[in-house]
């Protein structure tokens, strides 16, 4: 007796499983198909499978013990679970694969450029492939926000530098105003903030097409009787991932240690999608 | 015209620091800071003087407006 109790769970469960993969393979239109309703018909066909057998029992004087009903509703129970667990898990895995195929798309085409770096050597996105970039928009005669910006920019990439173990982080500021920004005016510009600030400019069209693809906006302002004019812009840090993805933006509002501490739990979280 | 330099840029806005100093302290009467006005303006391209003293009204604004001292006038209020 206590021999047959102890064997029933195990026949209990490979039941279950039967029952499952016969359902799956049947799959009737108006069963509904969430995992809860899949269980629910599974365990309607399990009961009536084994009604013989549980004739049988019933016949005995004494019926099934509590504990022997206790015992097969726990082990239906934990099947039944982890029969759910396994479809959740199943579901997350192909949710995970969607995204990494989305992102490496966005990879290779979204936010590609095609400039000149302050040393006049041509720059696109593939050559930041494997390191972190941090990137302002802006423009060199620029009154007081982009030299602000630049300058808590810079700052961020200096704490992280400071701290042993963390990948390096590239520093990059891409002209708005190709019309005044040459090469020569960005590599004056630019030494002034840190030695490895990259700034990138190009022409006309190369310099929309990167703002566009980074969503940013610019829009220069009537000139004075110097020839001199501002020029409008969308203000926000970039980061870039590894994979060259846009991985966040920071505001104006943001300070140089939110963004360092912002920085590193990417870091922390990254795993490539381009492998 | 070449952009300011770090330096120049920092002569710039500490000029204007200054004036803008004195504007607070003579409840923005710009006639007793002129000498600081013209300090600022020899130290600033033109552009930029512009720029600043539209950013100061919007500063101003933004303070007013943040205190809840801000009226909006009879045809905003009415629209």
């Amino acid at each position: 007796m206590l021999q047959h109790r102890s064997i029933r769970p195990m026949l209990l469960l490979a039941r279950t499983t039967k029952a499952r993969h016969g359902l799956s393979q049947l799959k009737p239109p108006a069963l509904p198909r969430t995992p809860g309703g899949e269980a629910f018909h599974a365990r309607c066909q399990l009961l009536s499978k084994q009604g013989p057998a549980e004739a049988g029992w019933a016949g005995k004087p004494r019926g099934p013990g509590l504990r022997t009903r206790l015992l097969v509703t726990a082990v239906l129970g934990a099947g039944l679970g982890g029969v759910w667990l396994a479809l959740r898990t199943e579901k997350e895995k192909l949710r995970q694969q969607q995204r990494t195929e989305a992102l490496r798309q966005a990879a290779v085409g979204q936010g590609d450029f095609s400039l000149l770096d302050h040393r006049g050597q041509a720059r696109c996105k593939a050559d930041f492939r494997g390191q972190w970039v941090l990137m302002y928009f802006g423009f060199t005669h620029c009154p007081d926000i982009c030299p602000d910006e630049l300058e808590k920019l810079v700052q961020v990439v200096r704490r992280l530098e400071a701290e042993p173990g963390l990948p390096p982080v590239q520093p990059v500021f891409v002209t708005l105003d190709p019309e005044r920004d040459d090469v020569a005016a960005m590599a004056r510009y630019v030494q002034d903030f840190h030695p490895r600030l990259l700034g990138l400019t190009g022409s006309a069209e190369q310099v929309a097409q990167v703002s566009r693809s980074y969503r940013v906006y610019y829009s220069a302002g009537p000139k004075d009787e110097d020839q001199d004019y501002i020029v409008d812009h969308s203000i926000a840090i970039y980061l870039l991932s590894p994979d060259g993805l846009f991985t966040d933006y920071y505001g104006r509002t943001r300070s140089a240690e939110q963004i360092a501490d912002s920085v590193r739990r990417h870091m922390a979280a990254f795993r490539s999608v381009l492998g | 015209m070449a952009a300011p330099s770090m330096k120049e840029r920092q002569v710039c806005w500490g000029a204007r620091d200054e004036y803008w100093k004195c504007l607070d302290k003579n409840e923005d009467d710009a006639s007793q800071c002129k000498k600081l006005r013209s300090s600022f303006e020899s130290s600033c391209p033109q552009q930029w003087i512009k720029y600043f003293d539209k950013r100061r009204e919007y500063l101003k604004f933004k303070e007013k407006f943040e205190a809840g001292q801000f009226q909006p006038s009879d045809s905003t209020s009415k629209s």
